[in-house]
């Protein structure tokens, strides 16, 4: 590894910093701004002044919020993400707990995405304005327009409840029943793996076609190598770099939580776990779910970008 | 040049291995959910979470429900609202009304196997009193609400002693109230060494085996659980545990609970909303049952609104409403119409508070003309959380614009409202009620000043004065005429108008047997078998 290399990733590293604070300084404000209290909501429609104040006063919000702010942010800094108002757990642990939920169900769905759209995509720009290229552009707007909630409830219905084939709800580990987990996992994984394949389809499909037209590849083609091999050796990589960088985008996204999809399936995930908590006005759990979202955002972007140079070494050379 | 791009169409197929590598990893170590059930295990669904496994303390309808099972009072609400003996043997007043005497039925036992005293009840007492603890209902005998708990004493270790500063018509009902945890009686296991809750060691037909955040609470029977003799009553009376494990199952979506439900994967649904019904209907698997619960739905007007301060525009609103055929509307007929505070299940329900003014627009549009009102707009507040409040919000703006009154609905999130409810920040509301077990505490809910309490909804002195003495009057016929009064003047001064008791619907899988919903709404898993093909 080089030293420009790990330059250039303590650059990288030094402006998450910025950029996190940043989003804790939105969080923060965001979260107040909204009306709402959560002693309240503890309370409900029954509690009396002297309780909402007690119950503010023990969940500190009753502090100037800008103490309430430098108190939260001190304490992020030494790893210490708060306690949920409302459960009292740890938000740190919460939150990893349920992140591996929604990661394994998205890493999973958009490795599976990927497979099935970057050939798709390659297949329909080298057969351009034909039958197929029609069928699977088409296929790939269906399953983008499709909300994922609709897709997976009819999932659900069809495929749990009336042919019976998979459990509606629940959630195992594969430690603890491999087939069980398997069946659990398997319609969140097609919902999104469908869903995310569209977009995916036409970004792959989109760039080859921009690909197909250089002159390096009619090149190769008058060396007389066969339309596979000018696909797959010439194209491919050339096509996969814009393709790349939106997989990042779209996994930075997906593993800030999948709230709908979870909600459906009833998966205790970190989508769940936020919208829980902001019609719970958790604070302490929202702003970690946030923060760690953006971390993760980041993070994946960073990594995104790090495996870039293979697919495109011009990028390595700059 | 050639052998790089051989080379880098390499690293997607690393890329797409390594991805995989690493979700199956993450989903080796993730939490699980559902693990299968056993054929004895009966799966209840909740819609959200429970919040703690502390009674009273940090608590909601789902923690109630649930804490229900594990832990018991010294009383408890029967199935007809009244108050009977639940860990208390018997309870005797003294002829002053400031002395209360629970003997404690004998040979109970805790989770744990310890035996239930005196001691334990003073345990529990204090830790609900120490203001720290913020039990929901500590202002309630701190002094500041009927009367003031001056000490608890253990007589001997089956009897123990309230004394209160004055007499109070709503001690035991308080006590016995669900969302004040029953005041149940824990073990001091249930507490570590620094004060902290740990989790309960009840005396309940249930103890808790284990509780998965966000996912589910597993409880399992309580083998050495002493049933009341009888029958089932309320959250009293016979709670013998016949499955031999209860699973709440959090499933927050209504289509998801919908499908788990009929696809057998989970074996009861205690609150279908009512726009489901017919479709449950439909399901012959399905057993349904609906049940008047004690909650109470209606429209609340800020009396000190420029407009509304106006009681002839109040009244015309509420001339305006067909209230049968919106209760009929709201909850696919289930439900009856009632325009009292008090709830039908409540025995104070009677003749005065069955009345129901009849839908008379051409009196509305005098009382508008004659208060001069020139087509302002009224803002119903209303929340998509419950349904039936936003469908309440929006039957009340059609029927009201036949009488030319201009109603508008805005749409909030549930925390929102709630606050516009507290500070009292609001025109007109549509708002839920959750149960109240005494018809003073059904008033206690809208009556009072709202310059200390902006959320109330009606502060005029003589209903005041009328609920101060509904509650400290121990005879029930002077009772029922205060709250008869109190109904009358409700029609007349018309802070808010109500309109139905929630029902609540239970839809079960056929096979499971002696499942009764109640008033309070909460599921009961006592008295309930599986009796699977």
């Amino acid at each position: 590894m080089s030293s420009s290399f790990l330059l250039y990733l303590l650059r990288r590293a030094l402006w998450t910093v910025p950029t996190l604070l940043l989003v804790a300084v939105l969080v923060f404000v965001l979260m107040r701004l909204i009306p709402g209290d959560p002693a309240q909501l503890i309370l409900g429609d029954a509690g009396t002044a002297e309780q909402l104040a007690d119950l503010r006063a023990q969940f500190g919000l009753d502090k100037p919020i800008l103490v309430q702010f430098g108190l939260w942010l001190s304490h992020m800094a030494s790893g210490d993400f708060g306690h949920s108002l409302s459960s009292g757990e740890a938000v740190l642990p919460l939150l990893l707990e349920r992140f591996q939920v929604s990661a394994a169900i998205v890493l999973v769905a958009v490795g599976a995405a990927t497979l099935l759209a970057v050939p798709a995509g390659l297949f329909a720009a080298w057969k351009q304005n034909s039958l197929t290229d029609t069928v699977i552009v088409a296929g790939a707007t269906f399953f983008l327009s499709i909300p994922s909630f609709w897709l997976g409830l009819l999932l659900l219905l069809f495929v749990g409840l009336k042919l019976g084939w998979v459990p509606v709800v629940g959630y195992v580990t594969f430690s603890q029943d491999w087939r069980a987990a398997a069946s659990y996992l398997v319609l969140p994984v097609i919902t999104l793996t469908l869903i995310e394949m569209g977009v995916l389809t036409r970004m792959a499909r989109s760039s080859a076609i921009e690909t197909l037209r250089l002159e390096y590849v009619t090149h190769a083609r008058a060396k007389g190598l066969s339309e596979l091999r000018v696909l797959l050796r010439h194209v491919l990589p050339n096509a996969f770099a814009p393709t790349w960088t939106l997989i990042g985008l779209v996994l930075g996204n997906l593993l800030g939580g999948i709230a709908v999809l979870e909600t459906v399936f009833t998966l205790p995930g970190l989508g769940r776990l936020l919208v829980d908590a902001i019609f719970a006005r958790d604070y302490p759990v929202v702003q970690g779910c946030l923060l760690f979202t953006a971390g993760i955002y980041v993070l994946v972007n960073l990594v995104v970008d790090l495996f870039y140079p293979l697919f495109d070494p011009r990028v390595a050379t700059s | 040049m050639e052998t790089r791009r051989k080379n880098a169409a390499r690293p997607l197929a690393r890329l797409l291995t390594a991805t995989f590598t690493l979700a199956a990893c993450l989903a080796l170590g993730a939490p699980a959910l559902h693990a299968q059930p056993a054929q004895d295990t009966l799966r209840i669904r909740l819609n959200a979470d429970i919040r703690s496994t502390d009674p009273g303390i940090n608590r909601d309808a789902n923690t109630d429900a649930v804490v229900s099972h594990i832990v018991e009072g010294l009383v408890a609400f029967r199935e007809d609202t009244t108050v009977g003996p639940l860990l208390a043997q018997s309870v005797t007043t003294s002829p002053d009304g400031l002395t209360y005497t629970f003997a404690l039925r004998p040979g109970l036992r805790f989770h744990n196997g310890a035996p239930l005293t005196a001691d334990d009840v003073v345990f529990s007492w204090h830790r609900y009193m120490t203001p720290a603890n913020n039990w929901r209902c500590l202002s309630e005998f701190d002094g500041r609400g009927q009367a003031k708990v001056l000490k608890v004493e253990a007589k001997d270790p089956l009897t123990v002693v309230y004394t209160l500063d004055r007499p109070s018509a709503l001690f035991l009902e308080t006590l016995a109230r669900p969302d004040c945890g029953g005041a149940g009686v824990y073990h001091r296991s249930s507490v570590g060494p620094d004060g902290k809750w740990r989790e309960p060691v009840g005396t309940g037909p249930f103890k808790l085996a284990e509780w998965k955040r966000g996912q589910y609470i597993d409880l399992v029977r309580n083998p050495d659980y002493a049933a009341l003799p009888g029958k089932r009553d309320g959250n009293t009376g016979n709670k013998t545990a016949e499955v031999a494990r209860v699973r709440f199952v959090v499933i927050p979506d209504v289509a998801a609970s919908k499908a788990a439900l009929l696809s057998g994967g989970v074996d009861l649904i205690f609150d279908v909303e009512d726009n489901d019904l017919p479709e449950y209907r439909r399901h012959p698997e399905l057993v349904m049952q609906s049940m008047p619960t004690m909650s109470l739905n209606g429209l609340l007007f800020q009396t000190r609104d420029p407009l509304l301060k106006d009681v002839r525009i109040r009244r015309a609103l509420a001339l305006t409403l067909d209230v049968p055929e919106m209760v009929d509307a709201l909850t696919e007929g289930t439900a009856q119409p009632n325009r009292s505070v008090i709830p039908r299940a409540s025995p104070f329900y009677g003749r005065a508070q069955s009345g129901m003014p009849g839908r008379d627009i051409a009196a509305a549009r005098k009382l508008l003309a004659e208060a001069g009102y020139r087509g302002q707009t009224i803002k119903i507040l209303a929340t998509k959380r419950y349904n039936s409040l936003f469908d309440m919000a929006v039957l009340t703006q059609a029927m009201a614009s036949e009488a030319g009154l201009k109603v508008d609905v805005e749409v909030l999130d549930w925390a929102t409202m709630l606050d516009r409810y507290n500070r009292g920040d609001y025109q007109a509301m549509a708002f839920t009620y959750s149960a109240r077990l005494d018809a003073s505490l059904s008033y206690e809910m809208i009556i009072g000043p709202k310059d200390r309490q902006p959320r109330k909804v009606w502060d005029t002195p003589e209903a005041i004065r009328l609920l101060g003495n509904s509650m400290n009057t121990t005879d029930r016929a002077q009772r029922q005429a205060m709250f008869d009064s109190l109904d009358a003047r409700l029609l007349e001064d018309v802070p808010a108008v109500f309109f139905y008791s929630e029902m609540r619907t239970s839809a079960a899988r056929d096979y499971v047997k002696g499942y009764k919903g109640w008033p309070m709404g909460q599921p009961r898993a006592w008295g309930v078998s599986l009796a699977r093909r």
